[in-house]
C-alpha cells in the first residue's frame, strides 16, 4: 500500500517526509523536499544488542483489500487533482481577465482620460506660476534701473557738493591772503605791531563777567 | 539618547505611515530641485525637509532625488514608465499646498485606496488556519479561551485518545 502523504493545499507547498521517496514522487516539481533525519548512529556503528538477531518484516498485504484500497486511492486522487487543477486555472483567468479583458481596456481609457485632465491642469497652474514670476522679474529689473539711477544721481551730487565745498574753501583763502603778512609789507607791519601793542589777558570771575581791564602798560 | 536630529518626529513610524501621497503604479521617479537660500524656496525646502520621507515610506519602489542650487526657481519633474515627463513649478508655493497638489496629478486618490484595501481585505480570510505567513492561526490552541497546546501542558486524561480507546474496549 503506497505511504500516501497529502499537502494540504497548492500554497503551502512544505511537505515533511517520513518517506522520502514517496514524498518526492508525490511533490510537484517546484516543491521544497525536506529529508527526514532520524537516529543517531553512523553508518559504521554496529547495532543494538537488543536487536542483534532481528529481521525487519513489513506488515502483510490483504490483497483484497490492497485492490479497494487502490481503487479508492486513486478515485480520490483523480478528484483532488481535478479540484486543483481547476483552482489553478481560475486563478489564472482572473489575471487574464484583470490585465487583458474587456473592462481592462475600458480602465485603461478612462485612466488615460484622467491622466490627460489632470497633466492639463498641472500645466495651467505653472502657466500661471510662470507669469507672475514674469512680472515679478520684470519689477525687480525695474527696481535696479531705478535704484542705478539714483545711485548715479546721488553720486553726481556728491561731486557737485565737494567741488563747491572746495570752491568755497578756496574764496576764503584768497580773502584771507589779502591780510597776509609779504615781503613789502613787512616793515610797514612791523610798524603797525610795534604802534598797537595788543593786551590779550582778561579776568572772568564766578558769575562769569569779564574783564578786560588788567595790570599792562 | 533617544532622539537624533533637528525634527525627529519626521522618524517615527506613526509619522511616516500617515503619509498621504501613494504614487500611481506608473511615476518610477521623482526629482526635486531647490534652492537653500531664498524666500521663493521657502516651500519646496520644508516639503523635502517634511514630506519627502513620508512620500518615501509610502513608496519603497520610486526613485527620489534632490538638488540643491542649480537651477534659480524651484520645481519637481516626474519621470513615468512610458517615457512622460511632469514639471511642477513649486515656485512660492506653501509645502502643504505643494502635497496637495502633487496628490492631485500623480497620486492614488482615495476611492481607489479603498477599493484596494477592500481587494486585499476579501483576499485573506481570517477564520482560515494555516501557516503564519497566509492566515492569523495556525492551530485553534492559539486562540484564548480554547483548550491549550498538548505540547506546553498535558491534556487531562479524559480528553486523550488512549484513554478513551481504553474505555471504549472495556466497554463492549
Amino acid at each position: 500500500m503506497p505511504c500516501i502523504r497529502f499537502s494540504a493545499t497548492d500554497m503551502f507547498q512544505v511537505i515533511g517526509g517520513r518517506s522520502v521517496q514517496a514524498a518526492r514522487l508525490l511533490a510537484p516539481r517546484s516543491a521544497v523536499v525536506v529529508e527526514a533525519v532520524r537516529g543517531r548512529k553512523s553508518r559504521t556503528d554496529p547495532v543494538a544488542k537488543s536487536k542483534e538477531g532481528r529481521i525487519k518484516v513489513p506488515p502483510s498485504i490483504d490483497p483484497v483489500e490492497m485492490v479497494v484500497l487502490k481503487e479508492r486511492y486513486s478515485e480520490y486522487e483523480l478528484i483532488m487533482r481535478a479540484l486543483r487543477m481547476e483552482f489553478r486555472e481560475e486563478v489564472l483567468r482572473k489575471k487574464y481577465e484583470e490585465e487583458m479583458g474587456s473592462q481592462a481596456e475600458l480602465r485603461a481609457r478612462q485612466e488615460e482620460e484622467e491622466h490627460r485632465a489632470l497633466m492639463d491642469w498641472n500645466n495651467q497652474e505653472n502657466l500661471r506660476i510662470l507669469e507672475a514670476r514674469v512680472l515679478r522679474i520684470q519689477q525687480e529689473e525695474e527696481e535696479a534701473e531705478r535704484k542705478k539711477m539714483e545711485a548715479a544721481i546721488q553720486r553726481e551730487q556728491k561731486q557737485q557738493e565737494f567741488i563747491r565745498q572746495k570752491e568755497e574753501e578756496i574764496l576764503k583763502l584768497q580773502e584771507e591772503a589779502k591780510n597776509f603778512v609779504t615781503l613789502e609789507n613787512l616793515d610797514q607791519r612791523i610798524e603797525e605791531a610795534l604802534d598797537n601793542p595788543k593786551n590779550y589777558n582778561f579776568a572772568i570771575d564766578k558769575e562769569g563777567k569779564v574783564v578786560k581791564r588788567t595790570v599792562l602798560q | 539618547m533617544p532622539m537624533k536630529g533637528r525634527y525627529p518626529i519626521r522618524r517615527t513610524l506613526e509619522y511616516l505611515q500617515k503619509g498621504e501621497i501613494i504614487f500611481k503604479k506608473r511615476v518610477k521617479i521623482m526629482t526635486v530641485n531647490y534652492n537653500t537660500h531664498g524666500e521663493l524656496s521657502e516651500g519646496a525646502r520644508k516639503f523635502v525637509f517634511f514630506n519627502i520621507p513620508q512620500i518615501q515610506y509610502k513608496n519603497p519602489w520610486v526613485q527620489i532625488m534632490m538638488f540643491k542650487n542649480m537651477t534659480p526657481s524651484p520645481f519637481l519633474k516626474f519621470y513615468l514608465d512610458d517615457g512622460e515627463q511632469v514639471l511642477v513649478d513649486v515656485e512660492g508655493k506653501d509645502y502643504r499646498q505643494i502635497s496637495q497638489h502633487v496628490k492631485k496629478i500623480l497620486g492614488k486618490s482615495d476611492e481607489v485606496l479603498h477599493a484596494e484595501a477592500q481587494a486585499k481585505m476579501q483576499a485573506s480570510h481570517p477564520a482560515n488556519f494555516g501557516p503564519k505567513k497566509y492566515c492569523l492561526r495556525e492551530c485553534i490552541c492559539e486562540v484564548e479561551g480554547q483548550v491549550p497546546c498538548p505540547s506546553t501542558t498535558p491534556l487531562p486524561k479524559e480528553m486523550t485518545g488512549k484513554y478513551r480507546a481504553k474505555m471504549a474496549e472495556s466497554q463492549d
